[in-house]
């Protein structure tokens, strides 16, 4: 394996790593988005990288995976976005287990 | 040796702007970091020989997520939503230390494992090269979309859609004021620039889809540009969220999904395997259909909004 693929290979696995302490760490909507993007850019630089034909054409197949990956990841962004600002509407909070709280606190009166 | 440098740079660069993402205490910075974070994704998918790639992360990936995150962002500090408080408060060392040591122990095995991986003889990508001229283009990438795995991108496309219709169903009341106020619509330069920046859009995004046969390019791309043009719409004012989706919104919301299907169906009537695009031709009129449903979806996904309108 050559070297470039070698940094590009650690990277990917690195980015996952990132992404996927800071989803288990943070409690912010928002942020589990950000981190769940995160893991997909390593999963999507990881196909590549050992997609990349280090001698000869670049294998065209994973190219085109991650080009419908990256457009699924913009959707399944969006919608999440989209429950989020519901879940804001409902219960004036960015958190997942706030609003769970304040569920119970209403059934509870 | 220069090329490596390079590589060396933007890796330590994505690893440092993913450790931003997780570690800054403001979520605005956050969010900031992660569209660097995409673009320097973008010049590494150029650095691996994968152009187009960089052209869709580059437009989709850092751009089109970019802005839906900061209009998120501005709505919900729209609905009263104190920035302050949204301040990550700096997790326990309890939760912090297990999920890092978890999240490392993970980074050892995937870069373990995938330096274990053999090459493999034979791949699907290799037939691709060998057949590329059955489909009628030469753009391996688009070839492989609309060609080979023609089940792929018009399912993907339906992912759009249930995007999009989802995200409706989600947000139960329409509100006026879902896009953020122009705030500076009245200054004369604004309609200069936007004479000027939205036929780019438009002409780079034919371009994009044009080339999408022979070069980097195609309709995923090109439908992102043009979507930002239509994002630069909404932001200056030029274009309003209307209560409901008109019908000429409604066909080109599926127009995508619909032509796709139908050629491909049409193949099939004519004795041929289903989606099986006979001919560049076939191709290109599908990656129009394609380019006007993804940049409509993506512009109305920004907008949350059942339709738009022009400004009175």
């Amino acid at each position: 394996m050559n070297p470039s693929a070698l940094i590009y290979l650690l990277t990917a696995a690195i980015v996952f790593g990132i992404g996927l302490h800071g989803l288990l760490q943070s409690r912010q909507i928002l942020r589990q988005l950000l981190c769940i993007n995160l893991m997909g850019g390593g999963i999507f630089l990881l196909l590549i990288t050992l997609g990349g034909g280090a001698d000869g054409p670049p294998d065209p197949v994973p190219q085109a995976m991650v080009l419908t990956g990256i457009v699924i990841a913009v959707s399944a962004t969006a919608f999440a976005l989209a429950l989020l600002l519901r879940w804001h509407e409902l219960g004036d909070s960015t958190e997942l287990d706030a609003v769970a709280n304040a569920d119970a606190n209403t059934h509870d009166e | 040796m220069i090329g490596l440098a390079m590589d060396c740079v933007l890796a330590l660069g994505i690893v440092f702007l993913a450790v931003q993402t997780v570690r800054s205490r403001s979520l605005f910075q956050a969010m900031l970091m992660f569209i660097v974070f995409g673009l320097l994704m973008s010049l590494s998918w150029a650095r691996l020989h994968a152009p187009d790639l960089a052209l869709a992360e580059a437009a989709i990936g850092a751009g089109i997520t970019g802005a839906l995150l900061l209009v998120t962002w501005r709505r919900l500090q729209a609905e009263g939503h104190d920035p302050v408080e949204s301040e990550q408060s700096a997790p326990s060392m309890w939760l912090t230390l297990p999920t890092a040591g978890a999240a490392s122990l993970l980074v050892v095995i995937i870069g373990w494992v995938a330096l274990q991986l053999p090459a493999v003889p034979g791949t699907a990508g290799e037939l691709a090269w060998q057949r590329l001229e059955e489909v009628g283009v030469s753009n391996p990438v688009t070839g492989v979309l609309l060609g080979f795995r023609a089940y792929d991108t018009l399912l993907e496309m339906a992912v759009l859609l249930a995007a999009w219709l989802g995200a409706r169903a989600v947000a139960t009341e329409f509100r006026p004021g879902a896009l953020p106020g122009p705030a500076h619509a009245e200054v004369p330069l604004v309609g200069a620039l936007l004479s000027l920046v939205v036929p780019i859009s438009i002409l780079v995004a034919v371009y994009l889809l044009q080339a999408g046969g022979s070069a980097p390019g195609g309709a995923f791309q090109g439908g992102a540009v043009l979507a930002a043009g239509g994002v630069l719409l909404c932001l200056t004012g030029r274009l309003e969220a209307a209560a409901d989706t008109s019908g000429l919104e409604r066909l080109g919301l599926i127009l995508g999904l619909s032509v796709f299907s139908l050629v491909g169906l049409l193949v099939m009537a004519g004795g041929g395997p289903m989606l099986a695009l006979p001919g560049a031709w076939a191709i290109y009129l599908v990656e129009t259909a394609l380019l006007v449903s993804i940049a409509l979806t993506l512009v109305l996904l920004f907008a949350a909004a059942p339709g738009l309108r022009r400004a009175s």
